[in-house]
């Protein structure tokens, strides 16, 4: 997959200065698959970036092209086409159902694709060191559980671009960690890659791009 | 499990109202339509209480006509205007014979002896009341007559007892022959008739359309005779512009015909307003469960809105949501029509029974065609709904 941003300006960052290698205002594309980080500081954007190209923000100038499509012509039809085959995200805020248990959410979403077994499912929990909330109900988990949960979902589906805004702001780096390596193994199996947005930290990878804002 | 998401805050008072609603206002209307139907179904005798709205029409016989002054006949104008007349759907004069007819009976066919003068009429087959072979041609071995049942009425009960005669049933009457005494100008016959019928509502003594034909060819003088009785169908719920033509036209109509249009345009009336309150609380229910979806769409609206963002189509949402309703939807259905035959069968079937009227029962299919047809309504405008809603989420 191929992500092209033209002269993409966010409107509420019209009135702020932009680095010449910052990603807004500026002409580029990364062809996927490739593993790529994102390194910022607060309020630059980062998570206005993941949910432009995501295609819930349309409050910017310029044009955003995935595979040469200008993302602002898709239908909602076509957008959940995208999002169930191809484009998978974690949210800055999780985005899980609270009512419904660790398991439901993430059967949720593979009942949909049909993506894993529930064995490697269940492999998922235990690597990212949650087994035990399986049939927890989401809103009761720490933010640190529910955003382990939200990255197993992210992972139930097929996908060439993986969208992750700040993925591990709740975890400790040693957790960060493992559950990058979770991530990189799924990507590599799904022939994709990522775009990891962060506030800093590296978490012991080695990126193939980095982009700043 | 999307049912699961989407239905959180399932039972409130929008939904409450509405499924009453619902339940109340299609109970009604398919009551009051299957009340329609039997109705019309009722027979009152041999007559049709309910069915098409024949006629007769002559004009009051006043002292002056008596005189001679002033012709109960209709003119060929009276007769245009009638059938210009909106509220009139078939217009059809009488037609009567030009010659003298007498009649008597066959002896040994256990009638008592008369010999009695008479005349025939003939109308269109379309306006006739009684079921019975009408045909006729010259090879035909008798000629078919239907009596009026008063005179059957007038004979047993009148004539009998003063005359001094047997009472004759109308098996009888049926059974023996009649010997026609057809008296031209220039020619006299003497032909075989036979009843084969008596009418309720009209009265005359009536003959096939062809032979009035053929014996007025035959024996009469070929005047042609203006028809003075005159057969209307009229639309149903016209009893007002019945009676203005009865004043402007000084026409005599048999009470019993004027009361059967009353009734009927009374009872259409009644039965009319309560279908259309019916509709009303149906339409007004439909509403709500559109509120209700709105309601418990914008309520589950980050649900909604993450389902399309972990890539759920609109048609899933929307599916799971119809398919919920529908349900609602066909319970309400089935117990408006349980309800239906219940109030039918225990309540107004029983009090009509009780008061001597005895409704042939008419087919329910209808009535649950109609039910089906508003669960169709229900399902269609709620998808229309649902489906709107949910995309107007996902553009958030």
């Amino acid at each position: 997959m191929t992500l092209e941003l033209n002269n993409v300006l966010p409107t509420p960052l019209q009135e702020y200065p932009h680095a010449s290698n910052s990603v807004w205002k500026n002409n580029f594309s990364i062809d996927f698959p490739k593993k790529v980080l994102l390194n910022a500081s607060s309020g630059k954007g980062k998570s206005t970036f993941v949910n432009t190209i995501y295609g819930l923000r349309k409050d910017y100038t310029g044009f955003v092209k995935l595979d040469n499509k200008d993302i602002s012509t898709l239908s909602l039809d076509e957008w959940v086409e995208l999002r169930k085959n191809k484009l998978s995200v974690v949210f800055q805020d999780l985005q899980l159902f609270p009512e419904l248990t660790v398991w439901e959410n993430l059967i949720l979403k593979n009942d949909l694709t049909q993506h894993q077994k529930e064995g490697r499912i269940m492999e998922m929990l235990e690597i990212l060191g949650i087994p035990g909330k399986k049939d927890q109900v989401c809103k009761t988990l720490s933010l640190g559980q529910q955003q382990r949960v939200a990255i197993i979902r992210s992972l139930l589906q097929p996908f060439e671009l993986l969208l992750m805004d700040e993925p591990f702001s709740h975890l400790d780096e040693e957790n960060a960690a493992i559950a990058l390596r979770l991530i990189v193994e799924e990507t590599d199996k799904n022939k994709g890659g990522f775009i990891l947005t962060s506030l800093g930290s590296h978490h012991g990878f080695q990126y193939e791009q980095e982009l700043t804002l | 499990m999307l049912k699961k998401i989407l239905f959180q805050n399932k039972v409130n008072f929008q939904f409450i109202f509405a499924t009453l609603g619902a339940l109340v206002g299609l109970t009604a209307l398919c009551l009051s339509f299957q009340l329609m139907l039997d109705v019309r179904s009722f027979h009152s005798g041999e007559e049709e209480l309910f069915g098409p709205n024949q006629i007769v029409i002559q004009k009051k016989v006043t002292k002056f006509s008596s005189l001679g002054l002033n012709s109960t006949d209709f003119t060929e104008e009276e007769l245009n205007s009638l059938k210009q007349k909106d509220f009139i759907t078939d217009v059809a004069p009488f037609k009567s014979v030009d010659f003298k007819v007498a009649i008597s009976e066959v002896p040994g066919d256990g009638l008592p002896d008369f010999y009695a003068d008479a005349f025939f009429n003939s109308i269109p087959d379309r306006f006739m009341d009684v079921e019975t072979n009408w045909e006729w041609n010259e090879n035909s071995e008798y000629i078919p007559i239907v009596l009026p049942r008063s005179f059957v009425m007038i004979m047993n009960y009148g004539l009998a007892q003063s005359q001094g005669f047997n009472q004759v049933s109308e098996e009888l009457l049926m059974a023996a022959r009649l010997n026609i005494h057809l008296k031209g100008v220039n020619k006299q016959e003497i032909k075989m008739g036979r009843v084969v019928g008596f009418s309720q509502k009209i009265t005359s003594i009536l003959v096939p359309e062809s032979f009035l034909d053929y014996a007025n060819d035959t024996y009469g003088e070929g005047n042609k005779i203006p028809p003075n009785r005159v057969f209307i169908e009229i639309k149903d719920d016209s009893y007002g512009e019945l009676e203005d033509l009865m004043e402007e036209m000084n026409l005599d109509i048999s009470k019993d015909a004027i009361d059967v249009v009353k009734i009927k345009t009374i009872v259409g009336v009644i039965i009319g307003i309560f279908g259309i309150a019916a509709l009303l609380i149906t339409l007004l229910s439909l509403m709500g469960f559109v509120q209700y979806s709105q309601l418990v769409l914008s309520k589950a609206a980050y649900e909604t809105q993450t389902l399309l963002r972990i890539g759920y189509s609109v048609n899933s949402i929307v599916k799971t949501f119809v398919k919920q309703l529908s349900l609602i939807f066909g319970i309400i259905t089935i117990a408006a029509i349980a309800i239906m035959l219940l109030v039918k069968i225990v309540g107004v079937n029983k009090w009509l029974d009780e008061n001597g009227i005895h409704l042939e029962e008419s087919s329910i299919v209808p009535t649950i065609l109609l039910a089906i047809g508003c669960f169709a309504l229900f399902v269609v405008a709620n998808y229309l709904n649902v489906k709107k809603t949910v995309r107007n989420l996902g553009k958030v």
